[in-house]
């Protein structure tokens, strides 16, 4: 079974038996929802892998003479081009684009060795994966408890620090910033490694079972491996947690402000209960529900960062894959990458949706 | 409530430090560029990454790097692996590999530019009369990593394959240095192994040193087809063998326990890196991730780093050249009068000055200086730059002042680094000094461009890099001449002419001297064969030669190379560009 595939199985059984589970408990709207959901997203999956399709298509280019160069003979080129099925008409290449999706296969790729699509998105998804899920962590905590604090001292100090905090660091472009941790701590400081997953001779001694390098050097008892893991995703994971906090806290400190002026917070003053209490175990709760809906929308912001955060600091993940395939025109890898990609974010969008609807009972469908 | 208020407070704090701090940490700024893809068959054109925009200067270290195991080297690079078959590999990093795990018949002495010395074989080979067949002995004893012994047979079921399946395979390198000049291999027995040419080749000894000559262990590859990605280990007969393999990430070299060779492995793995950025890869070398950063580091970042404590950095002028190709088909350059004008009114040592600090050779040949034959016709012929004869030229023409040629000249931005937009804006301003040329600067994304460029019908003049496949003068000058001529258009291509249909006397004449110079094999006849056909070169301007575009070596103060060898500064790496990891060798 291919790393991928285990990823998906793991992830996606249980999330499955969650979507059962609230389609069977859910309300007749909630029911009607997430089918109509579900029946929405493949015709946008479909569409947006056809744009792509003839977009990558239409550009001028082609992937053999991008990977020979000057010393691409026209015959060669045109034998390689045959090879590929490049050749063939533009529908012919699109039914063949069609049936890799739905089979999921993705085809092969047209450069560097040509192999199955599948293969290269087993090695790159699961370290894009390492990298997003800690980020997102990591954004969602000082996004939501900045947020929460800045609006419990509203027009104090420490609230403008956050406000200017959250517009700066949402301003930064990431390659900066990505480039300034590594120069501050992996080269003046000498604390941590600037580039990769894993130090390059522990690499060696790892065995990859699943390719999220955390899971598999704990898996297998590797504890150099661990923590040479962990130091590397140090700053990847800082620079794009970082990026994507700003927009948490502004988002979250809106909501808190909003919540604290209701009317059961100012009882809940009058009835002696201490500040932080009202803040923190009643205000926030509430505050949460357009905070979660931003989630699931910034799904493709976090999959964009990615892409430069993958980049600046050589992380082998679909980022930078995705750069690496469009400047060589791999059509099949384009194409499969970004399928992918919308993918997710329509499952987390409706993911989004359905806990939206659980952790807000008054959201009827 | 007020720990709380603290805890925040620090952490704000502590964001906001690390910003100002990271400021302070170096100077503005730029986008490195991300790394261009590289499976581009890179013994072509050293591309791109190189020239990546440095970003801040390099900063003084203020912690000592932890470094890397003591009995292991980490090379970082910006180059993909294209290919491990010998029947395919074309790319510098794939022909890297292929060589460091498994020797061939004749191989590069390392740190050598041109120093052939037998590898396989006992000998150099005995060469008939005629220049058609040579006859190699092997070395008793040799053995794959695999422990399977090397013998003739093994040796001719592998130049078998390249025969069988090369053709067909993506990259092509088969297509371009076995099968146009051998028609069959034998072994009359165990030791023996014999080349018959289909006619006599002056380059063959340089042909035969190249990695498709070069066997690996029988078994590995798949038999009827080019096997790109195999399963490893992969076995040579070289000092190491691939114990691993991670696409994008890196690749392990352990040494051959069977190998008898001269250069046996000093320390007990090599590990190639991958880097997508070569900015990255500059930084892992300064903090120790990394032992050695080679290829593709620009001239910015090689600057940096020369300066950087525990970092020795050194600049190779292999063959790597940059070049302007000119359409002769195309208007205006279907004039020549126009191309001579061009020849006449650029100024390299400037070009070299202005944009690169003059770390940049100037070449006045396409043949680089070094190469038997080697000459600087264009030196010679154009004394450039002269501008009152290009403005000659150009008003034999009836282009002046008032009525200026209108050129249009494309580049990729990218591809080549990011400066080679600096040096065309260089360019356009010497040709636009003779008030009689208007240029255009045309920048096309590289995909786009190699076909538009190279296939004679778009552009009427743009830029190209190029690397030799073997070197030898002759392939500097021919690939530009026969069949199209990359776009050059002296010559058209046409059914049953190995060169093409010269478009003028001229050019038939160059086609001729080429030949005559593949087939000569008295040295000194050769070399005047080439000094003529780089003469005929530099009047018809097939191309414009600009200059030689180096590589750079970066490694920590802690590895070295051997010193009984040339180039020990640059770990051994010489004109030829290959590295053998060898030669490397660390202090704890």
């Amino acid at each position: 079974m291919s790393p991928i595939a285990l990823i998906a199985l793991v992830i996606g059984i249980p999330s499955l038996l969650f979507l059962i589970y609230v389609f069977v408990r859910g309300s007749v709207g909630l029911r009607r929802y997430i089918l109509t959901r579900i029946v929405l997203t493949l015709p946008m999956v479909f569409i947006l892998a056809t744009l792509v399709f003839f977009v990558m298509h239409v550009l001028p280019g082609d992937p053999v003479s991008s990977a020979l160069g000057p010393k691409g003979t026209p015959e060669m080129l045109a034998r390689i081009r045959t090879q590929l099925g490049l050749n063939d008409p533009l529908i012919v290449q699109y039914g063949r684009f069609l049936v890799d999706m739905i089979t999921l296969r993705f085809g092969n790729s047209l450069v560097l060795g040509h192999r199955p699509i599948i293969d290269e998105m087993s090695e790159r998804f699961p370290a894009t994966l390492e990298l997003v899920v800690p980020a997102s962590i990591l954004a969602l905590l000082i996004g939501i408890l900045g947020g929460t604090f800045a609006a419990s001292r509203r027009k104090r100090a420490s609230d403008y620090a956050w406000r200017i905090y959250s517009v700066f660091i949402y301003s930064l472009p990431i390659f900066w910033l990505g480039l300034m941790f590594q120069l501050l701590f992996g080269v003046r400081l000498n604390w941590l490694p600037v580039s990769g997953r894993i130090d390059a001779a522990l690499g060696t001694t790892l065995e990859r079972i699943t390719n999220l390098y955390l899971v598999d050097s704990l898996l297998s008892g590797n504890w150099p491996a661990f923590f040479s893991v962990l130091e590397h995703l140090v700053l990847p994971t800082i620079t794009l947690g970082l990026i994507l906090s700003g927009v948490f806290v502004r988002m979250t400190r809106i909501n808190v402000i909003e919540t604290l002026q209701a009317d059961y917070i100012a009882a809940g003053r009058a009835r002696g209960i201490r500040e932080r209490v009202l803040v923190y175990g009643h205000a926030l709760k509430n505050a949460m529900i357009p905070v979660i809906t931003l989630i699931g929308l910034q799904v493709a912001i976090l999959l964009a960062g990615a892409v430069l955060t993958e980049t600046v600091f050589s992380w082998p993940g679909m980022g930078s894959y995705l750069v690496q395939r469009i400047s060589t025109r791999d059509y099949t890898a384009v194409q499969s990458v970004i399928t992918v990609f919308a993918l997710l974010v329509a499952l987390i969008s409706l993911a989004v949706d359905v806990i939206y609807s659980l952790v807000d009972p008054r959201v009827r469908y | 409530m007020l720990r709380n208020k603290s805890v925040f407070s620090i952490l704000a704090l502590l964001v906001m430090l690390s910003m100002l701090l990271s400021a302070c940490g170096g100077g503005a700024a730029t986008e490195a560029p991300a790394a261009p893809a590289t499976e581009a068959p890179a013994m072509t054109e050293a591309p791109a990454a190189t020239e990546a925009p440095a970003a801040t200067e390099a900063p003084a270290m203020t912690e000592e790097p932890a470094g890397t195991p003591a009995d292991t080297i980490i090379i970082g690079t910006t180059d993909t692996i294209a290919s491990f078959d010998p029947a395919d590999a074309y790319a510098t990093r794939d022909w890297e590999v292929l060589r460091n795990i498994s020797d061939g018949l004749l191989m590069w002495e390392p740190g050598s530019g041109d120093k052939l010395v037998p590898g396989l074989a006992t000998d150099f080979p005995e060469v008939s009369d005629d220049g058609l067949t040579y006859t190699f002995t092997l070395k008793d004893g040799i053995k794959f990593g695999d422990g399977t012994d090397l013998d003739a047979n093994v040796f001719v079921d592998h130049m078998n394959r390249v025969f069988a399946i090369g053709p067909d395979c993506p990259n092509g390198v088969a297509g371009a240095l076995v099968t146009p000049y051998v028609d069959s291999v034998e072994a009359p027995d165990a030791k023996t192994v014999v080349f018959h040419l289909k006619a006599p080749v002056a380059y063959f000894l340089q042909l035969v040193a190249a990695a498709p000559y070069r066997p690996l262990a029988p078994g590995q590859l798949t038999a009827d087809a080019c096997d790109l990605y195999p399963d490893m280990p992969l076995y040579g007969t070289g000092p190491w063998y691939v114990s691993e393999f991670t696409a994008d990430e890196q690749i392990v070299f352990e040494p051959n326990p069977y190998y008898t060779g001269d250069l046996p492995a000093q320390v007990s793995k090599v590990i190639v890196r991958f880097f997508a950025d070569p900015q990255t890869e500059a930084l892992a070398v300064q903090n120790g991730e990394i032992d050695v950063a080679w290829r593709f580091l620009g001239p910015e970042l090689f600057d940096q780093l020369q300066g950087a404590d525990g970092i020795n950095a050194a600049q190779i002028n292999g063959g790597s050249i940059r070049y302007l190709i000119v359409n002769h088909q195309m208007a205006p350059f279907d004039d020549p009068n126009v191309a001579k004008a061009l020849a006449s009114a650029v100024d390299r040592d400037a070009l070299s000055d202005t944009v690169f600090g003059g770390a940049v050779n100037p070449i006045y040949s396409m043949v680089p200086p070094g190469f038997l034959g080697a000459n600087e016709a264009f030196d010679a012929q154009y004394a450039s730059p002269d501008l009152e004869a290009a403005k000659a030229y150009l008003a034999a023409s009836g282009y002046d002042e008032n009525n200026p040629v209108e050129i249009e000249l494309w580049y990729p931005p990218e591809h080549y680094g990011t400066q080679t937009a600096a040096w065309v804006q260089v360019i356009q301003q010497q040709l636009e000094a003779t008030g009689a040329m208007k240029v255009t600067l045309q920048a096309q994304e590289w995909s786009t461009y190699a076909p538009a460029c190279t296939g004679g019908e778009a552009y009427s003049i743009c830029v190209l890099g190029w690397f030799y496949d073997y070197p030898d003068a002759s392939n500097y000058m021919e690939p530009f001449v026969y069949n199209g001529g990359i776009g050059t258009m002296v010559t058209t291509a046409a059914e049953g002419s190995d060169y093409g249909v010269a478009i003028n006397d001229q050019a038939q004449q160059l086609v001729d001297y080429l030949t005559q110079s593949d087939v000569e094999t008295d040295l000194t006849a050769r070399a005047a064969l080439i000094g003529q056909a780089q003469d005929v070169y530099a009047d018809l301007v097939v191309t414009v030669p600009l200059f030689l575009n180096p590589e750079y070596m970066v490694f920590r103060d802690n590895i070295q190379g051997i010193s009984s060898l040339d180039n020990a500064d640059a770990l051994n790496v010489g004109g030829t560009i290959e590295f053998s990891y060898s030669v490397l060798s660390k202090t704890p």
